[in-house]
């Protein structure tokens, strides 16, 4: 009961402090004076996505170490902030991702921001570090309408995060379109001939949910229906017993109830197959004994995350990936790391490579930004080699099927699929 | 009142016995609406009432659990007229002691039906008892000091007690919902009556609701200390002049609300295998609203409350989506009491006399 008065105080706090930021910036950017350039990174510290957001701050370490903490001639400062909060974590919390943006503005001599790990989050830092004209890059963004209009998007993005009308934000892993895709495919690989989904009507599972309805039309499968979730809800088994298809897709993050939802669906249905996004491949999900799902619902439980196994790597010859591999154990100790430390690595890689790209100019934020999203050509990395396009998305567009196998999402293979039309 | 209406002419009196008619029959003809409309849905889509018949079924012991909590809202509500924000936080620790007490018996997904049974009766009594005298130290510290303040003053400390609670279970556990060890195995079906399946989980709540509400009602109806908590709840100064000793009777108030609060954290953990810091929060919201809805201060009023709307909500979740399910549970209340202000079976305060 007491949240109402904590949800009352942050509105206040939120109604008191938007109309001016101190960002000085008007869009422009600005160049930082001193020979030390400040890049931060935001992500959910707390609660079911704290290994993943640690996967990817290691490997920007791990970048940022092999770069000898330099880009060019510039010294680089490294801080890792918190997006989450003890009363919302796993995700990123709207009021605190908000203020780790107004901090990063404050600060002259900041350089990049390399976050959220959420869509929902990115929702509410970028219209904050365009206007300041603050280079962003997301390991993990996958929400359509961040970057375009497409099928997903919501009314009125993505022009609204970019209210300098310049864009100043690029992310290293497909957008939802692709993943969409990824997840019918799939489906459709395994036989599913009717598909229900449920979505945790945030940015991402929402978007990501009318992507899948979208490439599963367009493949033949029925679907039954697309519903919200309530993640306050004490239980889905009403909801999940109404469900008439042989296929389930869960399309939210694990902080948004979500393994109470496959629980309960998975009781409720006992022969459906059940498809998850990169929102639930994570332990805290995969693994019952950090209260993931129930270990008999694992055979029948499979996940797309756009990442790809160490072997599939191998295979292809990227020497770049498995140079990272290696590094990463040394480091680290870990062999399988968790999937987003590659990203992590290749967040941090590319913003450094962004930077001594403009030789003496990356203590200009224009330059960079427009090196980041304008120049980003045939960029060969430990992903593959890929673009970053002029809206700021990636080229690549393999996503990775994985499995759970002894409470761990375990890489099977590449999907390959393209957008619906 | 009676003679002024009289006196105003037949108009407002023909307005007064249509309201009358609306608030007693209509209001039961609109709560019997929702699910005779999805059982007449399915009879004519020729799919039997099996479905609404489950709908019905998980409702009721769903709304067992709210019923326990609920009648901790209206006990206090009853003898001091205090809107207990903290009792949906009282509920939450009685989860989280059951699930720390797990492991303490050695209870696994292992453990044989007699363990099993023996160690969760343990943990039930442990849980009602820690809970039990959680909220009595509550209305010791947080309460009785104010007894004569103005009412917006326990008020804000019972506001402040859910904060303190709520942070006690994000230290405890930590902010997101953790999954727990399904131990009964609680949507495996147990009883197959004419299709309708009734799980493990429908059973257990439902056996260890209406015991308790027994006990309790035998207790308050029948006792001595009962007789003073309703003496307290209806006149406290006379009460005190015939000799009750007011501030022990509102503890052992407290006491019981506690006691069944810990019950429905049992319950709730084994009913729903998960728990979080934040389902005080909602429980203690929905367990409220059915107090209301029922009659603030009536026992009976509370249970039948709790059952109303886990039907409700069992209905909306199975056939609108579960989204819109509050908007439908607040619905009924806006309507149950613009009709009936003091709820469906009527309030007992000193307000309402």
């Amino acid at each position: 009961m007491g949240c109402l008065f904590g949800v009352f105080a942050l509105t206040v706090a939120a109604c008191g402090s938007d109309d001016k930021d101190s960002s000085g910036g008007g869009g422009g950017g600005a160049t930082v004076s001193g020979d030390t350039l400040t890049i931060y990174s935001s992500l959910p510290l707390q609660g079911t996505s704290k290994e993943q957001s640690e996967a990817v701050i290691a490997g920007e370490k791990l970048a940022l170490k092999q770069a000898g903490g330099k880009a060019g001639k510039f010294k680089i400062k490294y801080v890792s902030l918190d997006d989450s909060t003890a009363q919302n974590p796993g995700t990123a919390d709207e009021g605190q991702t908000a203020q780790n943006a107004r901090k990063t503005v404050q600060d002259k001599s900041t350089i990049f921001y390399l976050g959220e790990f959420n869509s929902g989050g990115t929702k509410v830092s970028l219209p904050i570090l365009n206007k300041a004209g603050i280079p962003q890059i997301s390991p993990s963004n996958t929400a359509v309408g961040l970057t375009t209009d497409e099928a997903g998007a919501d009314p009125g993005e993505p022009t609204k995060y970019y209210p300098a009308k310049t864009r100043t934000y690029a992310r290293v892993v497909p957008k939802d379109t692709i993943q969409g895709a990824a997840i019918a495919t799939t489906m459709k690989e395994d036989g599913c001939k009717s598909v229900h989904l449920f979505n945790d009507k945030t940015t991402y599972g929402a978007g990501l949910a009318r992507n899948i309805e979208a490439a599963a039309k367009s493949q033949g499968i029925k679907v039954e229906g697309n519903d919200g979730t309530d993640k306050n809800a004490p239980n889905y088994r009403s909801q999940a017993s109404a469900i008439k298809a042989d296929c389930f897709v869960g399309s939210g993050v694990t902080g948004e109830n979500y393994v109470q939802v496959f629980k309960d669906v998975g009781a409720a249905q006992p022969d459906i197959k059940l498809y998850g996004p990169d929102g639930v491949a994570e332990e805290a999900f995969t693994n019952p004994k950090k209260g993931g799902i129930p270990a008999n619902l694992a055979p029948r439980t499979k996940i797309t995350v756009a990442t790809l196994g160490l072997e599939e790597f191998k295979k292809r010859g990227n020497a770049k990936a498995e140079k990272f591999f290696t590094d990463y154990e040394k480091a680290y100790g870990q062999k399988q790391p968790d999937p987003y430390a590659i990203y992590g690595y290749e967040t941090m890689a590319l913003a450094l490579d962004s930077l001594k790209a403009v030789g003496d100019k990356a203590n200009d934020r224009a330059a960079v930004v427009k090196q980041l999203v304008g120049n980003t050509k045939g960029r060969s990395s430990v992903l593959g080699t890929y673009d970053i396009d002029e809206n700021g998305d990636t080229t690549l567009t393999d996503y990775g099927l994985y499995t759970i196998q002894d409470g761990l999402p375990s890489f099977e293979k590449v999907i390959k699929a393209q957008p619906a039309n | 009142m009676e003679s002024a209406t009289a006196s105003a002419g037949p108009a407002p009196r023909k307005g007064f016995l249509t309201w009358d008619f609306i608030s007693k029959y209509g209001l039961i003809a609109l709560l019997v609406a929702f699910p005779a409309y999805y059982a007449i849905t399915d009879l004519l889509a020729g799919d039997g009432l099996t479905r609404i018949a489950e709908n019905l079924v998980a409702g009721v012991s769903n709304g067992s659990i709210w019923a326990l909590v609920a009648i901790g809202y209206t006990l206090v509500y009853g003898i001091i007229e205090l809107i207990n924000f903290a009792h949906g936080d009282v509920f939450m620790i009685g989860s989280f002691v059951a699930f720390g007490l797990y492991g303490t018996f050695g209870l696994t997904l292992a453990t044989g039906t007699l363990g099993l049974a023996v160690g969760l009766l343990a943990i039930l009594l442990i849980c009602m008892l820690t809970t039990g005298v959680l909220n009595v130290m509550i209305e010791r510290v947080a309460y009785r000091p104010l007894r004569g303040a103005p009412k917006l003053a326990p008020l804000i400390t019972a506001v402040g007690m859910s904060f303190i609670l709520q942070n006690v279970g994000i230290l405890w556990v930590g902010g997101s919902q953790k999954g727990i060890p399904d131990l009964i195995d609680a949507q495996k079906q147990l009883i197959d009556i004419a299709g309708v399946t009734i799980s493990r989980a429908d059973v257990l709540a439902v056996a260890v609701t209406i015991p308790l509400v027994f006990l309790l009602t035998a207790f308050i109806n029948g006792s001595r200390l009962g007789k003073a908590m309703r003496a307290t709840a209806q006149d406290p100064e006379a009460a005190r002049l015939m000799g009750i000793n007011v501030d022990t009777t509102i503890s052992l108030t407290f006491l019981l609300g506690g006691l069944l609060a810990g019950a429905a954290g049992l319950i709730y953990a084994l009913y729903q295998t998960q728990i979080w810091f934040f389902q005080g929060f909602t429980a203690g919201l929905i367990a409220f609203t059915a107090a209301v809805m029922g009659g603030i201060g009536n026992l009976r009023g509370a249970v039948l409350g709790g059952i109303i709307i886990g039907c409700i909500q069992q209905i909306s979740d199975n056939r609108i989506g579960n989204e819109w399910t509050p908007a439908v549970v607040f619905s009924y209340l806006v309507l149950i009491m613009v009709f009936r202000p003091g709820g469906l079976i009527g309030e007992e305060t000193r307000e309402a006399g």
